[in-house]
């Protein structure tokens, strides 16, 4: 019992110690010398760098929900934290029954199992605290409760992103003045003075990207299927989510871009076989130890695409941070009406050759599997065959491998 | 000319069943309890099906494994899964199916196919075993009654008492406590009846139901379902005479469409 206590107390250490981060960085390098997956390296990098400015606190560290677009962090010089995507890394690390187990015993179950995972490492004390908290009301709607609870967990402000339900010129004044609102109070909360020249490098680093995000989301159209989509819903829907704004981004971007440009030269597939091509729904998949991938790709059905990666914003204007990230946040086909995200996912169909369509279905998780019907009445009008994968992302327990297997194997032999 | 048998088999979470098939149709069959090793009772079952259709297991030239156990089968040639095969069983069975309602030990499913008997959409329960054999099972045991009067019984009582848990374990409390208040006991089955066709029919409402509709899985076997579904769908359901072993008939079946095994 006293060793067990010990070596939690150890663990705890280590996991808020930056120096872990920085001390891990060579042991990584090292021992994936021979990987030659170099986006997925850099993943690991920019984590282990988050994670070492996180606990390091030497600039403020503001949590963020995963949709709070990341350039306002490093364009005001913050660190940002995304525990959601922090829980995702701890799920994949097989680390997430005990955080939410935790949770489970102060938050409803129907509670996102992302959010209970990161509310059950807040409560065992294993996060970097927070000097402010953002979140925004789109497209997660039990986001901005969960921070406000945090906030008040954490006793730090909380400041809100509202998007309005329809785009527009109205809309997006009204975003671009709740930006310019939160970069003044949070400055003022954080006694920091904004340098608004730092916001438009952020915003010319986070075009940058986009630029390459575009390519890739291009070279992916080519069969067969140059990239896996267990990655593209793994790291870099992650960061997509949390670098673009930074050095990181462009970096990270930059290599897949060259590697896929390679591997679309060669013909090369990341299935031996590719018969059929599938499209997944939903911004996330199952992180723990699971076998959807594997059962597919024995039916040898490649995930071409999935709708978390697509390109939805236009080019922000560095000298317009405001006006242009209001632009990408309204621009979101995943909030507001369904009828753009069915057009974008009809636009994804044509343009992947996508002869399947997978609806992940995430436990508690309204705002995308809430239209998975309506998604489903459209592309089965098409012919496309198409089904509803309940499932969790994070909570293993919450997931059922028989049944799993049954609507997978069904719908690759609906395909024929 | 070789003999052309082909068998299938279908191991479920309850019951599995083995089908031997000749050209012309069911030569023998077999329904056992899957109970906790579903490779051995495979292989039983297979044994069992063989000896009542008099053949020897060289004769069979393939077979085919479906449901949940489906990749526990070390002799099968191929698995496809139980939406597929019930789908191509009842086509065969039923050649104006294209509906298919299967509900067997802790599934229950929708499928819809089209006039080849090849599924077009399906729609199953998610997790739980809610509605299913295994829900009648333990209600049949709550009221004292064996499993094979309970359909018929519930047709004895002129409205159902509403049964409003569908979790297994919280319905046989309700059932419990409805017991103590006095209320007719086939009033209760009535009730349990409407329910679980009640969560079919919702179920069934996510896809395009058309006619005719074939019932399959141990649950068929149950007359007061039929009925509740047949009044909810608003058409005759048709049930085959043996509704267990139609997983099975439609793995033989493509065993059958793809020929002899690689040998």
């Amino acid at each position: 019992m006293e060793n067990e206590r010990a070596r939690e107390k150890l663990i705890k250490w280590a996991v808020k110690s930056p120096l872990t981060y920085r001390l891990l960085r060579p042991v990584l390098d090292l021992l994936t010398r021979k990987n030659d997956n170099e986006p997925f390296k850099i993943w690991v990098r920019f984590l282990l760098d988050a994670m070492n400015n996180s606990y390091a606190r030497k600039q403020p560290v503001v949590w963020m929900s995963a949709f709070t677009p990341s350039e306002i962090a490093y364009g005001m010089g913050y660190v940002p934290f995304m525990p959601e995507i922090i829980a995702s890394v701890v799920t994949y690390l097989g680390k997430s029954k005990g955080p939410i187990a935790l949770a489970n015993a102060y938050a409803s179950s129907d509670l996102c199992s992302f959010h209970r995972c990161a509310l059950g490492l807040v409560m065992e004390d294993y996060l970097p605290k927070p000097d402010l908290i953002i979140s925004s009301s789109y497209l997660c709607e039990g986001a901005n409760k969960f921070f406000h609870y945090l906030a008040s967990y954490y006793r730090c402000p909380h400041l809100m992103v509202d998007a309005p339900y329809r785009g527009g010129s109205a809309a997006k004044k009204y975003v671009a003045d709740q930006l310019k609102e939160l970069v003044d109070k949070s400055s003022r909360l954080l006694g920091l003075v904004p340098d608004m020249s730092v916001m438009s490098q952020a915003l010319e680093l986070s075009n940058k990207a986009r630029a390459y995000i575009a390519e890739i989301n291009r070279l992916r159209r080519s069969r067969p299927s140059p990239f896996p989509g267990s990655e593209g819903l793994s790291y870099l829907a992650g960061m997509v989510f949390y670098s673009l704004g930074s050095k990181w981004g462009v970096d990270f971007f930059k290599t897949l871009h060259l590697s896929l440009e390679q591997k679309v030269a060669k013909g090369e597939g990341y299935l031996p076989e590719e018969k059929y091509r599938l499209l997944w729904l939903h911004h996330i998949r199952p992180y723990y130890k699971n076998e959807i991938f594997k059962i597919l790709e024995e039916k040898k059905a490649a995930v071409s695409f999935e709708e978390t990666n697509y390109l939805y914003w236009p080019a922000l204007e560095p000298s317009k941070p405001y006006e242009s990230l209001a632009d990408k946040i309204i621009s979101n086909i995943w909030a507001g009406s369904l009828e753009r995200r069915v057009h974008a996912i009809e636009e994804m169909v044509e343009e992947y050759d996508i002869d399947g369509v997978i609806h992940f279905s995430h436990w508690g998780c309204r705002q995308s599997c809430g239209g998975a019907a309506v998604v489903g009445d459209v592309l089965k009008q098409k012919g496309l065959p198409y089904i509803v994968l309940p499932g969790d992302g994070a909570d293993p327990d919450n997931f059922s491998p028989g049944q799993t297997r049954t609507r997978l194997e069904a719908l690759i032999e609906m395909l024929g | 000319m070789g003999k052309r048998i082909y068998a299938g088999i279908d191991i479920g979470s309850l019951s599995s069943e083995a089908v031997i098939l000749r050209e012309n149709g069911i030569l023998g069959y077999s329904v056992r309890n899957t109970g906790a090793d579903p490779q051995r009772v495979a292989q039983e079952c297979m044994e069992e099906a063989l000896a009542r259709a008099n053949v020897a297991k060289e004769d069979v030239l393939s077979i085919v494994a479906t449901g949940y156990g489906r990749i526990r089968v070390p002799f099968a040639d191929r698995e496809i899964t139980e939406i597929t095969c019930h789908a191509k069983g009842a086509h065969f069975l039923f050649p104006e199916t294209r509906t298919v309602i299967d509900i067997g030990g802790q599934d229950s499913k929708v499928i819809t196919l089209d006039e080849r008997g090849a599924v077009t959409d399906f729609a199953m329960n998610d997790r739980c075993a809610a509605g299913t054999g295994r829900f009648l099972e333990v209600m049949a045991t709550a009221l004292e009654t064996k499993l094979s009067e309970l359909g018929q019984r519930s047709l004895e009582a002129k409205k159902g008492v509403p049964i409003s848990s569908m979790c297994t374990v919280f319905a046989e409390s309700e059932v419990i406590s409805l017991i103590a208040e006095g209320k007719r006991r086939e009033e209760i089955m009535r009730g349990l009846h409407e329910a679980i066709s009640s969560r079919v029919y919702r179920m069934a409402k996510k896809l395009r139901v058309k006619k005719e509709i074939t019932f399959t899985g141990g649950v068929a076997k149950n007359q007061g379902i039929v009925k509740v579904l047949e009044v909810l769908f608003k058409m005759p359901v048709n049930v085959p005479d043996e509704p267990q072993i139609v997983g099975a008939l439609g793995a033989a079946l493509y065993a059958r469409s793809a020929g002899p095994r690689a040998r």
